[in-house]
């Protein structure tokens, strides 16, 4: 995972990006400081996020909606949660809307990404990414931010997939198949199971495992930011 | 946006009190809310008041202590505590405790506040007088319930018997007169598509129609009452009945979210007074002949539903069930008698079983036998008595108690016999005892007088306890019985589920859940000489004496209690639903709470089967 070597020094790279780019929606969001990576975890705000899109390929692939919710202190907040639908510049594979159930006249009528992105940076402003197997939404927003405004997309990203394979690790569990994903993950933390593939209730479902998962966390003191989010 | 939460929201369209919302009401819940995760153990609130939120438990289960850490509630999902629904008099302090991995959804106290003074069908749900879950929840302490079977904790919605009967405005009279009188109702609603028009009782027709000549083809809006008065279904029955006291109503219609829901009349809650188990039984004593009898007993599944909304204990609804039973039992033997004649030898009639026990619900057969002084001979008293059993079995069958099928009855020649004929029989089965033979008598091991001769009875039951008492042979052919029945629950505390077929996927909880605590604390019982013949009884009884560790006895008594419950709500929700009553579970009926709770009990009967397997059958 290429990427996340970026993300040492991240805050630095934010105020180099800072300085060089011109206006426009990808630099409001870059003149909010990330959270301090050595704050209680607690004082952090994270934006639960999910995508569905048309394949995993975010060089090639699109994406048809997202949904996201903020966790601020350790409780997920429902006020601003969101759910947009984003019109694809190419018809909807069918393997896609098999999973997503998104059909071309719905996505038709919804709006262009070049709308939808903006928005989605002003949410994640000051917060820490939050997604199970966060790397395709990462990847996904950057490219976008790339094509659309010609610069690249950083922030801090927490991962419930990586945290869960830490679990695992420190148990000295072996991971079978289907282990990590997100109904399975959830289900071991006694949560509810939701219906799956609805960007909404997806990113509302992550947000929830990383509740549990940081409650499950064996050390007495609250983690600091830093111990939460992905480093390599 | 917020609708887009629609997972939410059909969590809380599925749940008091949130269920009393309007339609755009309750899409602005979700996004009200914050949901947190409380680990197993973990205090909540963790910091500040729980008076800061309404807590509504979407997943795990939560106890709630007092300042004195006294228990008060056990919540399960969709359960509400914290601000508004903990305020009881005498506890102004609550603290919860997560007993299981919980997730939580939180209202905070202002918007909880708002919505009370928007919408008063929520708001009626936090009044002290409306009760609320809290009060709900803490009747499962375990003190006999039966006492308040009440209007208070009852609500219109729940008395409502038939769907609403109605009829369009422009009906004529004729027509709507017909429609009542088919239905057999004394009042109908007048309806404009589900929308409450008006409503026309008998008297109306007595007095604006007939009485005054009336044209009975002019439409029915002509007569009716507009803009009756109305009650919402969630309302109290207590409300409504000081409601139609206070404004002479007889008949009040009753509405769900602006909708017609059915019609309240004052003879309804005259019907609630004629199923408690006090009138059912001082009017078995006015009954000439069996069908009046079986008009009595086919309340009974009434009474079950009253009692099980009150919640009374099961232990102490399976007294009142049986009380109805005895006193039909001990009428058709006054019957039998003044048809035949007075007996001409002493004699005792024995329920047998789950009568004897006084352990019935809704769905039980008969078992029974008659004891008679060694003074009876066959030649001379047989006819007699053999024609009394066959009244008394048949009286009882018409009463929806159908003959066994193992003919464990008095009307089955071999279980009519003179007292030394009963002892050969126990001293067989005691001294030689056969597992097959005593599969089929083991109901006789609880045996009850129901009426006559109590010496006979008392003289049976002396001579068979003192050959039970420490007999290890015996016993031991008791225990290998008693363990014939296993809980349903595998290797990993999963439930073991019947699996196709007309009960698939549903566990029994008669024969794996009741049955094998029954069959243990027989065993018990008998050791012990115990004079005890109800399972309760037999338990607290045999604790003292040393037959099973205080701990075990107290626990299988909770055991019995939780299934036994759980059964008695069943069969109420089955008899609400018009089905007929089984002992067929499926755990996806259960609450999360209830399945943890059944999976403990089940493993206490599990632990003290094999405690008494090692202790008889090595």
């Amino acid at each position: 995972m290429s990427i996340w070597k970026y993300l040492f020094n991240l805050e630095e790279r934010r105020n180099w990006w800072t300085r060089k780019m011109p206006d426009g929606p990808l630099r409001d969001y870059y003149e909010t400081p990330f959270p301090d990576r050595d704050i209680d975890w607690r004082q952090a705000d994270y934006l639960a996020i999910d995508f569905e899109t048309t394949g995993l390929e975010a060089s090639q692939d699109q994406i048809l909606s997202v949904g996201y919710a903020t966790v601020r202190g350790d409780r997920l907040v429902l006020g601003d949660a969101t759910h947009i639908l984003i019109r694809p510049t190419v018809d909807i594979p069918e393997a896609s809307a098999v999973v997503h159930g998104i059909l071309d006249d719905e996505a038709a009528e919804a709006q262009p990404l070049e709308e939808v992105l903006p928005v989605i940076l002003r949410a994640l402003k000051g917060k820490a990414l939050l997604a199970h197997h966060a790397a395709i939404e990462y990847e996904f927003l950057n490219h976008a931010c790339r094509n659309l405004y010609g610069y690249p997309f950083l922030c801090p990203v927490v991962d419930t997939l990586a945290l869960e394979v830490r679990q695992f690790r420190m148990r000295d569990q072996a991971i079978r198949s289907g282990d990590l994903r997100l109904a399975k993950a959830r289900a071991r933390y006694g949560l509810p199971r939701y219906p799956a593939h609805n960007a909404l209730t997806d990113a509302l479902a992550a947000g929830e495992l990383f509740l549990a998962q940081v409650a499950y966390r064996s050390s007495r003191k609250p983690p600091r930011l830093k111990d939460l989010i992905v480093v390599s | 946006m917020e609708i887009e939460l629609i997972e939410i929201r059909d969590f809380l369209s599925a749940h008091h009190p949130f269920n009393q919302l309007p339609e755009p009401a309750i899409n602005q819940v979700p996004a009200l809310l914050q949901v947190r995760y409380f680990r197993r153990g973990s205090i909540i609130p963790d910091a500040g008041s729980i008076d800061d939120y309404l807590y509504l438990v979407r997943s795990g289960a939560v106890e709630i202590h007092g300042t004195q850490d006294e228990l008060l509630a056990r919540l399960g999902e969709g359960d509400l505590f914290g601000y508004r629904a903990s305020h009881m008099e005498g506890h102004a302090e609550f603290q919860g405790t997560a007993m299981e991995d919980s997730l939580v959804y939180l209202l905070p106290a202002a918007e909880v506040d708002r919505l009370c003074k928007e919408q008063p069908q929520f708001s009626y749900f936090f009044e002290p007088a409306g009760g609320g879950r809290l009060r709900d929840a803490i009747s499962n302490t375990g003190e006999d319930g039966s006492s308040h079977l009440g209007l208070m904790t009852t609500q219109i919605g729940d008395m409502i018997s038939r769907a609403p009967i109605s009829m369009p405005p422009d009906a004529s009279i004729r027509d709507t007169a017909t429609v009542m009188s088919d239905e057999r109702v004394s009042s109908i609603m007048i309806t404009e598509g589900e929308q409450l028009v008006g409503i026309v009782t008998d008297r109306d027709l007595r007095r604006r129609v007939v009485a005054k000549g009336l044209d009975t083809s002019l439409p029915i809006s002509h007569i009716m009452t507009t803009d009756p008065h109305t009650l919402e279904a969630n309302n109290y029955a207590f409300e409504a009945m000081l409601h139609m006291a206070r404004n002479n109503f007889h008949h009040l219609p009753i509405l769900r979210q602006g909708k017609v829901a059915g019609m309240l009349t004052a003879t309804d809650f005259a019907e609630r007074h004629t199923t408690s188990a006090v009138y059912l039984v001082s009017s078995v004593y006015k009954q000439h002949e069996v069908q009046g009898l079986a008009a009595i007993s086919g309340r009974i599944p009434q009474l079950l539903q009253n009692l099980a909304a009150a919640d009374a204990t099961a232990n102490s609804i399976g007294h009142v069930i049986t009380a109805v039973v005895d006193a039909i039992t001990v009428r058709l033997l006054q019957l039998a008698e003044e048809r035949f004649g007075p007996p001409p030898v002493p004699y005792a009639w024995v329920a047998a079983g789950s009568q004897a026990r006084s352990e019935q619900t809704a769905k039980s057969d008969q078992d029974n036998c008659l004891v008679m002084d060694d003074a009876y001979d066959s030649r001379a008293h047989g006819e007699y008595f053999k024609a009394l059993a066959g009244f008394v079995c048949d009286g009882l069958n018409a009463c929806g108690y159908i003959y066994c099928p193992g003919e464990m009855m008095a009307v089955t020649d071999k279980w009519r016999q003179p007292l030394a004929g009963w002892k050969r029989y126990f001293n067989h089965w005691i001294e030689q005892p056969e597992p097959k033979a005593l599969m089929l008598t083991c109901v006789f091991f609880d045996l009850r007088c129901i009426h006559g001769e109590k010496n006979l009875f008392r003289q049976l039951r002396e001579y068979l306890l003192a050959k039970t008492r420490g007999n290890q042979i015996f016993l031991a052919y008791m225990a290998g019985n008693a363990l014939s029945f296993k809980p349903p629950l595998g290797f990993f505390r999963n439930f073991v589920l019947i699996s196709g077929g007309e009960h698939d996927h549903t566990f029994d909880l008669k024969h794996n859940g009741i049955v094998p605590i029954v069959d243990l604390a027989r065993v018990y019982a008998l050791a012990a000489g115990s004079h005890a013949i109800n399972t309760q009884d037999r338990l607290k009884e045999v604790a003292s004496g040393g037959e099973v560790s205080h701990g075990g006895a107290h626990d299988l008594r909770d055991a019995l209690e939780f299934v036994s419950s759980l059964r008695i709500r069943h069969q109420a929700r089955q008899i609400k639903a018009g089905e007929a009553p089984n002992h067929y579970m499926s755990p996806d009926d259960l609450s999360h709470f209830e399945r943890s709770h059944l999976k403990d009990a089940f493993s206490v009967v599990r632990t003290m089967q094999s405690v008494l397997s090692q202790r008889y059958l090595r």
